[in-house]
């Protein structure tokens, strides 16, 4: 078969159309159409580990909440167990009353120095406590019962003297350091 | 055989010319290819509204999510500051070098030919420290007094190294004295002494920190058994 040149001109023109609506169909149709699907696409990739994570993080945090109240008992017991208000006022009375418990009626507890502690939240005291006459048995059975009722409290020294009048009464001093809530 | 002549051949012909028309071809064929288009324009139209409902639905879910999340993470984190410091505090009060059972030893070390007239003892000076220093003063008697005292020595030392890693033991002093002293109805000779002991209370290679990242630790194991 063979083509006139009006049909020739025509088919020219007919493609050329189809060319300019093939450019537009995917310019401006298919194009930001499958654009904006890519880019939700990559918006859901992204949404769905985010998504993961904080679930996740969500329920480390709610199984953490449950087991935390046993791990941290202990220091909240602490935290109850020291008493409100300037150290220099409770503990010198704390420790003559305890002594007094123990049959050792009189001991005396001067302020050494006290520190920042390492734990945020306490600082650490240092006090010698003196104990003019007291008898071996009687100060270690004392000592024994304070290292285990009082948990926050350190022995850093001890210092027991014979006394010259008395050889059954020794003289001891003892150096302590205790938490206390800064 | 009859004669058969076709007078409408020239009108057939057009007619078959027109329909190989390739202009009437290819405009057939752009129409084809253009219902093509349309239709796949609708199925990914439809495919991006489905990948934009989803995109919508998980954006709203992380819109409510992302607050709790850090809310979350930062909760996690004040609990295990509160573990690690809740744990710090249980190995400072572990780690204390308790005196009583120190004092008890020594009470039941010194024989009765033995009189104590000092007795001095330091806990490690910091948590880093291991050695404790022990240093006791007295009086000997007995025919001789230096291997009383020297028994003294051996005797508190083997006594202190149940308890403890390691006891170094050095006599500071150990003199004869020239007082006597009566027991059992014999007059004994003395000696006096004072005897120094380096006690490593605890390992060199604990580190303080490590039993509040092991309760953390912990706490994190059970919280996710």
């Amino acid at each position: 078969m063979k083509l006139e040149q009006d049909q020739i001109k025509k088919l020219g023109l007919g493609l050329m159309v189809l060319v300019a609506l093939l450019y537009c169909y995917f310019t401006y149709l298919l194009g930001p159409l499958e654009q904006n699907e890519r880019n939700q696409a990559s918006g859901i990739s992204t949404l769905e580990p985010q998504i993961a994570d904080a679930k996740t993080q969500m329920a480390a945090t709610a199984a953490l909440e449950k087991a935390a109240p046993a791990a941290t008992a202990f220091l909240a017991n602490v935290k109850n167990s020291i008493p409100d208000g300037a150290p220099i006022a409770w503990f010198p009375p704390k420790i003559a009353d305890f002594f007094k418990s123990h049959g050792i009626d009189k001991c005396t507890t001067h302020l050494v120095s006290e520190e920042a502690d390492a734990m945020p939240g306490f600082k650490r005291i240092v006090w010698a406590v003196d104990v003019p006459r007291v008898e071996y048995v009687s100060l270690g059975k004392a000592i024994c019962s304070l290292e285990n009722e009082e948990p926050l409290l350190k022995i850093l020294s001890v210092s027991i003297d014979a006394t010259r009048e008395d050889a059954q009464y020794q003289h001891a001093t003892l150096t302590v350091s205790t938490l206390v809530k800064s | 055989m009859p004669l058969h002549v076709n007078l409408y051949h020239e009108i057939q012909r057009q007619e078959l010319a027109r329909q190989r028309d390739p202009l009437r071809l290819g405009m057939l064929a752009v129409l084809v290819i253009a219902i093509g288009f349309v239709v796949n324009y609708f199925i990914v139209m439809e495919r991006g509204h489905s990948v934009a409902v989803r995109y919508n639905t998980l954006n709203d879910e992380w819109t409510e999510l992302q607050p709790k999340a850090t809310a979350a993470k930062s909760r996690q984190d004040e609990l295990n500051s509160e573990i690690a410091a809740s744990a710090a505090m249980m190995q400072s009060v572990e780690s204390r070098l308790l005196w009583a059972p120190v004092l008890d030893e020594i009470l039941k070390t010194v024989p009765r030919t033995v009189q104590l007239t000092h007795l001095s003892a330091e806990a490690p000076s910091n948590d880093k420290a291991t050695n404790s220093t022990l240093s006791v003063s007295g009086l000997s008697s007995a025919v001789e007094p230096r291997k009383e005292a020297e028994n003294l020595r051996m005797a508190m030392g083997a006594s202190l190294g149940k308890k403890f890693k390691h006891v170094a033991s050095v006599f500071k002093s150990l003199d004869d004295s020239d007082q006597y002293v009566m027991l059992d109805g014999r007059r004994l000779p003395t000696a006096s002494f004072t005897i120094d002991f380096d006690v490593q209370v605890r390992d060199a290679a604990s580190d303080p920190a490590a039993p509040a990242a092991a309760a953390t630790r912990r706490v994190k194991e059970g919280a996710a058994e």
